[in-house]
């Protein structure tokens, strides 16, 4: 939970995009345990924690059971596998180590953006440099105007309201670190994007302000063109792939909305029901000191508890930070990929309606006039690095949710250890007067 | 520590409130009647001596609550539960149990025996009843007294009842507990006719003794602060727990909230369908299992709440403590109040003001006869007091000491329990908590499975 004076801001330092693990992995997850079989439905034993220590009654520690082929390993191979296309890859890209900036007229963050490429575009091997949500909203508005045909990954909200979410706790702005390393990575990936003009200043200048106020040189024939094209056109026949695509994406946001509301209704369940544990709990404290005999297991029942409301804590935190951006991301997605689409169409219609105009003019000859020509193959553009666009988004989105739901479920799991390893530990405690009788 | 054990006589017909007899005494009388073995006793066992005197080791249970209607008092229709108390005796030699009685009580009967124990036992920590009203209902449950589940855990509550009763060395022997097991009719003015009503103490007397004893026993005082306090945490525990229950309730269900719209979502998708459905269907199963899971917990619940209740039982004993008490201080007083009284007739010194000190100085000085007859009455009293003091020490002594014992067996008996209690709330925890970890790990890996069948598909 976010609240409290800002904390100074921890710094990870630069990793190759190799070594960090998937934003969405189980940040306690185990090594990769190389070459194990799947994991069996039967992995009752207890998984060593990388999280917070548990408090037990006779404050020992737990001891630490190594797992079979944990899922989330077994999930990082497959995600790895997934994402490697056969190509070596030349360029990476980490957003880090986020900062507070306090200035005489605003307070914003700033985070490192590190860059290492053999691409001949890049100048130096490595680059360095510090940008704040600014930049990269003006980043991505420049992809949007430069490369119309493509999907432009999207940027997590811009605004938020204040008072209720503390745009500077540590809890903020982790999540948005996530989801604007995200952004950069998934650029990084497309094979259009990444070469972008716009994406190489971003990443490389010292002084971005400077380029930015250059900026509108740099726009391209095709993005002017399709904010001329009217609209209120009747498409001829819009190809099926991109009508289907349409109507999956209307009810996919529809659906992600719903599991985004249902989303948040659980984690404000759970915060409630985690108010009643931390009551709960010391009310066997109270009680144990009436107590003789059973003042011990009553205060071991009251720790337990408390173990029990701290995993609670913890998985619901998981939820807010790790569930609940990826949805909203998706979102957005599904939003920016119909304005693409509603583009297309234009392009489509833009090129029907001269044809038709050409058609109309009998006497022209046959053969297709230039414009007309040229129109034909932007459309023809657009399609085509849109199918490829979204294909890319399918498999991203698969991999995504894949990990987002197995996720969930590994957090789940770990919390229920947790808990489990509480009980277990103090029945020991509950019997053994028990037997000294 | 042996129990005092009460006259034999008193086993068969109504106990009067007499002072209890010398436990050694008893205690011979009994050995002379009994075949050996009369002590031992399993949990839920009575051990009763009948006519003959032979011993059989009985078992109670009360297997069944049925709805019926009938008149009450004023004549009016009622609605009301009955419970089936059926009686078993065990042969010793080989074991099997034979039906001996079989009636049906209702919960006021129960009040009525429970009372008439409280009058004629009040040296003894009294098993308490299942509570008359559901308290500390979550939203879910009923608070209805007609809700099946309630009169389950009633009837369960009521059997655990006999059960505590039977299975105390004393209570066991009372003759209106045998007959409220086995005289179905007549057994309420049977009760009626021992007049124990009337010889309950006051509550207004009570009180009173409460607040102007002065030297109660001190292991009293503390054990009336710590009935007080044993209370007051069970009763906030079991609320709490009661919010906690709701609110896991609400989590649980929420879940269920994905099932519907993750198979909505996986009919619109090609790859990730499957595995988007089986996880749907997991939600569902998730959800329906919190009504198991504190069905359970009602009965974690239910052990806390005789506890709470035997707090009061225990209060009982302290307030008797403080009556007989406070009782033997008022004739302590009293009696020191007449010898001086006599003192200064005798003497002819007025150190105290008295009324007729007053109407001496104002009518004038009585006669030396008249002053010969009052202290010779004066006299009298005082002899009479200093015996009734005498056996009021004694009475007061005994069961200072008798209930101290019945204390001790009690404070055993509730570490047991309530440890007992405590270990099958964490067994339950822990199977809660495994089996959301299966369910957990088998959604994974179905997903995971099914994921590998549709890429190796495609």
């Amino acid at each position: 939970m976010s609240g409290g004076p800002p904390k100074a801001l921890p710094s990870t330092g630069p990793q190759s995009l190799r070594d960090m693990p998937h934003p969405l992995a189980g940040s306690s997850s185990e090594e990769a345990v190389g070459g194990d079989s799947t994991p069996s439905p039967d992995l009752l034993t207890a998984r060593s924690f990388g999280d917070k220590d548990l408090i037990l009654p006779n404050g020992g520690t737990p001891a630490g059971t190594a797992s079979p082929a944990s899922s989330s390993s077994l999930l990082n191979r497959l995600q790895l596998d997934d994402d490697m296309d056969g190509e070596t890859r030349d360029l990476f890209v980490t957003v880090d180590d986020p900062k507070k900036h306090v200035c005489t007229m605003e307070t914003y963050i700033t985070y490192r953006i590190t860059t290492k490429s053999t691409r001949v575009e890049f100048d130096l091997p490595e680059y360095s440099v510090r940008r704040r949500y600014q930049d990269f909203d003006w980043l991505r508005n420049k992809l949007e105007e430069s490369q119309p045909t493509h999907l432009i990954p999207p940027l997590p909200e811009k605004f938020v309201v204040k008072g209720v979410v503390d745009r500077f706790s540590e809890e903020f702005v982790e999540t948005r670190r996530k989801a604007l390393d995200k952004f950069l990575k998934r650029i990084t990936d497309h094979p259009v994007l990444s070469f972008n003009e716009h994406f190489n200043v971003f990443l490389t200048a010292k002084d971005l302000n400077a380029h930015k106020k250059q900026g509108m040189a740099l726009l391209t024939r095709v993005g002017e063109s399709v904010k001329h094209v009217a609209g209120g056109y009747k498409l001829r026949n819009r190809p099926l792939e991109f009508a289907a695509i349409g109507e999956y994406l209307d009810t996919f946001a529809l659906k992600l909305g719903t599991i985004d509301r249902i989303a948040q209704r659980i984690i404000k369940e759970e915060i409630e029901y985690l108010v009643e544990l931390r009551e709960y709990g010391p009310v066997y404290s109270t009680w144990s000191a009436l107590e003789g005999e059973l003042a011990e297991p009553l205060e071991g029942v009251s720790a337990c508890i408390g173990n029990c409301s701290t995993a609670l804590e913890e998985l619901t935190d998981d939820m807010t930070e790790d569930f609940l951006p990826v949805l909203r991301e998706y979102i957005l997605y599904s939003d920016s990929m119909k304005s693409v689409l509603k583009k297309r169409d234009q392009v489509q219609a833009e090129y029907e309606t001269k044809l038709e105009a050409v058609a109309l003019k009998k006497e022209e000859r046959p053969k297709v006039p230039a414009d007309v020509e040229k129109c034909q193959d932007r459309m023809e553009c657009f399609n085509a690095d849109l199918k490829a666009d979204m294909e890319r988004w399918q498999n991203n989105k698969r991999q995504d949710f894949r990990q987002l739901l197995m996720g969930m479920a590994d957090k789940n799991i770990q919390y229920y250890e947790k808990c489990l390893m509480a009980w277990e530990s103090i029945i020991p405690l509950l019997q053994e007067k028990q037997e000294a009788k | 520590m042996e129990q005092a054990t009460p006259d034999p006589e008193r086993l068969w017909q109504p106990a009067p409130l007499e002072p209890l007899s010398h436990p050694d005494a008893g205690l011979e009388s009994m050995v002379g009647e009994e075949t050996k073995g009369a002590r031992d006793e399993g949990p839920g066992d009575g051990t009763m001596t009948e006519n003959n005197f032979s011993l059989k080791k009985i078992e109670i249970s009360v297997s069944e609550a049925e709805k019926r209607t009938g008149r009450n008092a004023m004549n009016m229709q009622e609605t009301y539960t009955a419970y089936l108390i059926e009686t078993r005796s065990v042969e010793h030699n080989d074991g099997q149990s034979v039906l001996t009685d079989s009636l049906w009580r209702r919960y006021s009967e129960f009040e009525l025996l429970r009372n008439y124990l409280l009058v004629y036992y009040p040296h003894i920590v009294v098993p308490p009843l299942p509570e008359k009203r559901a308290e500390f209902v979550w939203h879910k449950l009923s608070a209805d007294n007609m809700d099946p589940d309630f009169v389950e855990r009633r009837r369960i509550g009521l059997e655990n009842f006999l059960l505590r009763v039977a299975s105390h060395p004393i209570l066991c022997r009372d003759k209106i507990f045998y007959l409220f097991l086995t005289q179905e009719g007549n057994w309420k003015e049977t009760v009626n006719e021992t007049g124990f009503q009337l010889k309950a103490d006051s509550r207004l007397k009570a009180l009173n003794a409460t607040f102007r004893v002065k030297n109660p026993d001190k292991r009293f005082i503390e054990l009336k602060h710590y009935s007080d306090e044993l209370q007051s945490v069970i009763s906030h525990l079991l609320r709490v727990r009661a919010r906690v229950a709701d609110r896991l309730y609400g989590v649980y269900k929420v879940h269920g909230n994905y099932g519907r719209v993750f198979s909505e979502w996986s009919a619109i998708e090609k790859e990730m369908g499957d595995g988007l459905q089986s996880a749907g269907h997991h939600m569902d199963v998730y959800a329906s299992s919190i009504d198991d899971i504190l069905e359970d917990e009602e009965h974690y619940a239910d052990q806390l709440k005789e506890y709470l209740f035997y707090a009061e039982a225990l209060r009982a004993v302290c307030r008797k403590h403080e009556l007989m008490q406070y009782d033997l201080e008022m004739a302590a007083q009293d009696l020191a109040s007449k010898k001086q009284q006599c003192e200064e007739l005798a003497t002819g010194t007025v150190r105290t003001f008295s009324l007729k000190g007053m109407t001496t100085k104002l009518f004038g000085q009585e006669t030396p006869e008249q002053r010969e007859a009052r202290i010779k009455m004066l006299e009298e009293q005082i002899k009479e007091g200093e015996q009734q003091l005498k056996s009021k020490n004694l009475e007061g002594r005994e069961f200072v000491r008798n209930a101290w014992a019945d204390i001790e067996r009690f404070k055993e008996q509730k570490n047991h329990d309530l440890k007992e209690a405590l270990i099958s709330y964490a067994v339950m925890q822990i199977s809660m908590c495994k089996k959301s970890i299966l369910f957990q790990n088998v959604s994974q890996f179905l997903y995971l499975i099914l994921k590998e069948m549709s890429y190796s598909e495609s």
